[in-house]
């Protein structure tokens, strides 16, 4: 079921075995994963459906350095299916590696490998549209791919794992049916989580504050409450709920907002194959489920132990867009219509220095000196993406002359200085706005120049090309744009030490016996790949997990109700208990 | 030892054919094609008695010395309805002759989730209807064992193998996305004709209902997905809403007008691409789920792995397609 909150009346209270806040990747999977499991779910979520500016005026928040980390109320959506209606949808697994304590990368180490998440993933692929469960090209394809790059015998890479694209899928429209159709699972819209509040015992959550924009207020019981926003409004919800605990939710020790990680990405240098034009395929394979399959240059996971190196993957990418030196059509009328492209996806456009007038004038010659080819690329995009369900996913051009730039996405370092703290401002209910202080360290910088190096001599050693860069440039390359936009990781961090860590490897906030977390929040570290399938995957665990306590609780009632039949002196005990859950029951559904 | 004489009416059709075949295989029963059309020869082993199985007087005659039926008569509903009364009536009055209806799990109409052959019959439909109240006249007999097929599918099955391969081979239908998140009832049509020998030989199944199919469906989507990759029909594409409202509301009603006239004027139509009809939207998001366990555990049935039906489906469909005898 779907509901409004604006449709009940104001001051009613909720209860439910599990209360999800928050309707993107994580919370519809999550709701999925319990949908026939016999337990109550209630799904707030503080949008509605499609996008309204006033609800997304309440993730607006500041920037310590706006050149590094886009406004707070870019790359995330607040409404049904959350960030999943405007995300690209590149899905990968994490590595093996990315779980590992590593002593070249302070502060990593999950409590759990990736083999705790492996049971999970293919569902989370399926959920995500990105079809098998499939990330390298031996097990995707049954026929043989033409090579990469034909020659390339890298020491320090593979090319030989890719990654999958999902529809891209929005959760919301594409589920709905679903939910609307589980009869134990309500989805309530435009309830908005103000607060949530300890208990006496300082030990549970004992209820949420929901509010309306149209000035309604509900309270909510749950067993169990699971944060199932992004990996800012989790940090923004735990710090602001300070009346029982002053310093936050899950903050006793100062961690909640710290280790904030994007990506370490940007384009770089040129890389220069000999040889023939077929000889390099850059673009997409299309698997036999229909999906879009990219391989990529993944820096080996022996490569990053030995040199100690954080994770690192990069595509060989068309020249920069804004520089109509590439001399081709279809990326000049890209550059020229930048302003029509949203946000997101044109930050690398919009970001530029602003363009001469003479730089303008080369782009349109560069489009009127090659139509054939533009057109095309409009037909192409106008069929395969405007109209598509399953979409293109990005521009693919194969340059008239074997020339590339190498488009990189590396793993941040964890750094407890990176940090979201609440900020001075505060939104329509009072609750404090974010403000974002995303730093990376030197050794993120020395890491990425110490991989292009190897990948410069790999490239010369295979005797097929050369790869020309300024390692002075890195730095610069690797936040021209700033963060990469919409990975939010890190800020509340699964580990076994509540010193260290926010939540335990259950997904549990440390000392909050009902309280979970469902997002990139509860990444230790970043790996190099993008956040939304071990979202997903996580999810899936934790609602296995959450069903798994609700039934062995089902099962010790049964128990103690079987006990107390035979033991009369333990009735009075039980029968309190009982009389709490038929309250909890009889309030309002 | 004497072989059973087993009339199968409709023995001509898809299902009706698997199940004269199995009876031929048997070493107990011997069938007998209870059809309307005149047929030249039969097959080694199989009788043939020309008669309408809708028209009460002309069954009565085709029944004499026969010991068991299969029914399997398809059709419109008053088709369906005629047949019912002239093959129950007679029932009744043959109290020692056993009879096995094929029905269909379109009797449970618009339920959802697991159903079993405890739940409520409810026509939604008219095909529905007329099967509910086929049941309704064969549970007023005690020697009828009822079953309730899924999806019928197998090699040459012409609703749900043929036309799903041309539709896949087309690139008509594919990943249907949310349109293709109902469950696929899948039961091979081996099994449906091993279910209804087995209810044939089983003295207390007259009286029973039995839903098949295999365990664990697929959805639609990943049915299309399993399919089209036995038939090479890859990749699969991605069907938008949008494409398939066209194809059911736009392009459909046309391309049945034309079959249709056709058909009428005595033309062939197999160069004509088929209909997709709008109903099937409503099936192919249906998330219902037959609840198999009473056909295992009592009739014995067993189903065929979903990987080895598809794959001599698909090999017979490509086959026919290389020496042109597709539909």
């Amino acid at each position: 079921m779907i509901s409004d909150a604006n449709a009940f009346p104001d001051g009613q209270a909720w209860s439910a075995d599990v209360c999800i806040v928050g309707s993107g990747a994580a919370g519809i999977a999550m709701a999925l994963e319990l949908a026939g499991s016999g337990l109550d779910v209630l799904v707030l979520e503080a949008g509605g459906e499609g996008r309204h500016p006033e609800d997304q005026a309440f993730y607006e928040g500041t920037v310590a350095d706006e050149r590094l980390h886009s406004p707070p109320d870019r790359y995330r959506q607040r409404r049904f299916g959350g960030t999943t209606t405007i995300w690209g949808g590149r899905c990968m697994p994490f590595d093996a590696i990315d779980f590992e304590q590593r002593d070249h990368v302070p502060h990593s180490g999950w409590p759990i490998g990736l083999e705790a998440l492996l049971p999970y993933y293919p569902k989370a692929n399926r959920l995500c549209e990105a079809g098998e469960y499939a990330y390298t090209s031996g097990t995707a394809f049954d026929r043989p791919l033409r090579p990469m790059i034909d020659g390339f015998a890298p020491a320090h890479f593979t090319t030989d794992t890719l990654e999958r694209f999902s529809c891209p899928t929005d959760f919301g429209a594409r589920y709905a049916h679903k939910l609307r159709a589980a009869t134990n699972v309500r989805v309530v819209l435009n309830a908005i989580v103000t607060g949530l509040h300890v208990g006496p015992s300082g030990r549970a959550i004992a209820s949420l504050t929901v509010r309306t924009r149209e000035g309604k207020t509900f309270h909510v019981r749950a067993d169990r409450i699971v944060l199932a926003t992004g990996g800012l409004e989790v940090a923004r919800l735990l710090l602001a709920s300070r009346d029982e605990m002053p310093m936050g939710i899950g903050n006793q020790h100062d961690v909640v907002g710290r280790y904030y990680m994007c990506h370490i990405a940007g384009l770089i240098g040129t890389i220069a194959f000999d040889g023939p034009l077929d000889r390099m395929w850059h673009g997409y394979d299309v698997a036999d489920d229909g999906v879009y399959c990219r391989r990529r240059i993944a820096l080996t996971a022996a490569t990053q132990a030995t040199e100690g190196l954080a994770n690192f993957i990069a595509r060989l990418h068309h020249p920069r867009i804004t520089d109509p030196a590439h001399r081709t059509g279809m990326l000049s009328l890209l550059n020229l219509a930048r302003l029509f492209i949203p946000y997101e996806y044109g930050k690398r456009l919009h970001g530029e220095q602003h363009t001469s007038l003479a730089s303008w004038l080369l782009h349109v010659r560069n489009v009127v000196l090659d139509p054939f080819a533009t057109i095309g690329f409009l037909w192409h995009w106008l069929h395969k993406r405007t109209l598509a369900e399953r979409k293109y996913p990005s521009v693919i051009v194969h340059p008239k002359a074997s020339r590339y730039s190498l488009d990189f996405h590396a793993e941040q370092l964890p750094n407890p200085a990176s940090r979201v703290t609440l900020g001075t401002e505060r939104d329509a209910f009072g609750m404090p706005r974010l403000h974002v202080d995303w730093r990376y360290l030197p050794a993120d910088v020395t890491s990425l120049q110490r991989t292009l190096a190897l990948f410069q001599d790999d490239l010369r050693q295979s005797g097929v090309g050369r790869f020309d860069y300024d390692p002075a440039t890195v730095e610069f390359e690797m936040t021209r744009f700033g963060a990469y936009g919409g990975h939010h990781i890190g800020t509340a961090r699964m580990g076994s030490d509540p010193r260290t860590s926010v939540v335990d490897a259950d997904c549990k906030v440390h000392g909050i016996d009902n309280l979970f977390i469902a997002s990139s929040a509860v990444f230790p570290t970043s790996s190099q790949a993008n956040p939304t399938l071990t979202i997903v995957a996580i999810a899936l665990r934790l609602a296995d997990h959450v069903g798994r306590l609700a039934a062995s609780e089902r099962l010790a009632t049964t128990n103690a109700a079987a006990s107390v039949t035979s033991e009369p002196s333990e009735v009075h005990e039980v029968h309190d208990g009982s009389a709490v859950d038929d309250d909890r029951l009889a309030e309002a559904r | 030892m004497t072989r059973l004489r087993i009339a199968v009416l409709g023995g001509d059709g898809f299902v009706g054919g698997a199940m004269v075949r199995a009876l031929a295989a048997s070493d107990w029963a011997v069938p007998v094609v209870v059809g309307r059309r005149r047929v030249a020869a039969t097959a080694s082993g199989v009788e043939r008695i020309q008669a309408d199985a809708s028209d009460a007087t002309a069954l009565t005659s085709a029944l004499v010395n026969i010991d068991g039926v299969i029914n399997c008569v398809l059709g419109k509903g008053e088709t369906i309805a005629k047949n019912a009364d002239a093959l129950f009536g007679i029932a009744g009055t043959r109290p020692g002759m056993r009879i096995v209806h094929t029905s269909s799990m379109a009797v449970y109409g618009a339920a959802v989730g697991d159903v079993d052959e405890d739940t409520p019959l409810a026509g939604n439909d008219w095909y529905s209807i007329a099967k509910v109240e086929a049941e309704r006249s064969a549970a007023r007999c005690g020697n009828v064992a009822i079953l309730r097929p899924g999806i019928v599918y197998g090699p040459a099955g012409p609703q749900w193998s043929v036309r799903i391969a041309e539709w896949l081979t087309s690139h008509r239908i594919g990943d249907l996305g949310a349109a293709g998140d109902g469950y696929c009832n899948l039961v091979h049509v081996d099994d449906v004709a091993e279910a209804a020998l087995l209810a044939l030989r089983k003295p207390d199944a007259g009286g029973q209902a039995y839903n098949l199919s295999m365990a664990d469906p697929p959805t639609w989507n990943a049915y299309f997905e399993r399919y089209a990759k036995r038939l090479g029909a890859v990749p699969i594409t991605r069907i938008s809403a949008r494409r398939l409202r066209i194809e059911t509301k736009l392009v459909g009603p046309p391309l049945k007008v034309l079959e249709l006239v056709g058909r009428r004027l005595h033309l062939s139509t197999s160069g004509l691409p088929q209909a997709i009809p709008s109903s099937l939207l409503t099936l192919w998001r249906h998330e219902i789920r037959l609840t198999t366990q009473k056909a295992e555990q009592e009739l014995g049935v067993r189903f065929k792995p979903l990987d080895e039906g598809l794959r001599e489906t698909a090999t017979a469909f490509l086959a026919a397609a290389k020496t042109g005898l597709r539909s």
